[in-house]
């Protein structure tokens, strides 16, 4: 019992270490991933196709002054 | 010209990981080193389909993009499967070949549950950003456990000359594509630079493996006191 405990710790005492790890790695990092198997040119990130001005929220068709809430 | 290179550095990489399984199928030890042959069977494979989706559709297209990414998250998977199939050769001869299995299968679904609680925060497109984030996350895990491999090596005062090549040559090669990463965010003006970092160190690896498995007999063997200096 106690050896299957160890393997257990050991398990998840290598993935903190390893979730640390990446923390230190890339906290000061612009976002970009380490791809480290094969070659090819690498793509952009999926989530980041291409670059543009962020359009505005859906949820905000227009301008205009904020009216006061309903509830008020 | 910079493209040029890589490409030329990919296709090295390509016909020397190729010839390692070659080699190793027609020698007769790849079923006993049977991870490290199907990753790096899988990378050549991997490798030819990227360039062929590359020319088919180009690289923005959403046919490269998501190949490129769900492969390499395969391919990182390979790896850490290839890592522990060194972790058995280690430990063969302590009979801990149940330990290892439950524990190789407890992290990698450890590393899953971790990046799956982390992506859920990230809404849209979340099986593509699961992808990639286990690919990572294996990575770094990948890295702390070539570490405590090498420890292992040396507290078990393993010999094999192969064994400890192969072993060091990964924890180089992750190594170096951490602090590739790092140095890339602290002086990103120097990007031309650290474009080439990752093809050179892909071309590497399998270099010195093919070192390990063309020059290097099964029987050689390595003085446990030249691996490390020992304090008189």
């Amino acid at each position: 019992m106690s050896r299957k405990l160890t393997v257990v710790f050991l398990a998840m005492l290598i993935l903190v270490g390893a979730m640390s790890l990446k923390t230190v790695v890339v906290t000061h990092g612009d976002g970009s991933i380490v791809m480290a198997n094969s070659g090819g040119p690498v793509p952009p990130t999926p989530w980041k196709n291409s670059g543009g001005p962020v359009p505005p929220t859906p949820w905000k068709n227009s301008g205009g002054p904020v009216p006061p809430t309903p509830w008020k | 010209m910079p493209g040029l290179v890589i490409n030329i550095l990919d296709l090295l990489t390509a016909l020397l990981q190729a010839s390692i399984v070659v080699v190793s199928i027609a020698k007769g030890y790849s079923r006993r080193y049977l991870t490290i042959n199907l990753y790096l069977a899988a990378s050549t494979i991997v490798l030819f389909s990227r360039y062929y989706i590359l020319s088919q559709h180009g690289l923005l297209s959403a046919e490269y993009i998501y190949f490129y990414y769900y492969s390499d998250a395969l391919l990182t998977i390979g790896l850490y499967f290839t890592l522990m199939g060194l972790y058995a050769t280690v430990f063969e001869e302590m009979k801990a070949a149940q330990y290892l299995r439950v524990f190789t299968i407890l992290l990698l679904i450890g590393t899953a549950a971790f990046t799956c609680a982390v992506v859920q925060q990230s809404g849209p497109r979340m099986i593509t950003r699961y992808v990639v984030e286990m690919s990572q996350n294996l990575y770094f895990v990948g890295v702390v456990l070539t570490y405590v491999l090498w420890g292992a090596i040396l507290k078990l005062r393993e010999t094999r000359t192969r064994v400890i090549q192969l072993v060091l040559s990964l924890g180089v090669y992750f190594s170096a594509f951490a602090g590739n990463y790092a140095l890339r965010n602290l002086y990103p003006q120097m990007h031309v630079v650290w474009e080439f970092v990752p093809p050179v160190l892909g071309c590497l690896l399998p270099l010195s493996w093919a070192r390990a498995f063309w020059s290097v007999s099964e029987e050689a063997r390595l003085a446990p006191s030249r691996l490390m200096a020992v304090p008189r």
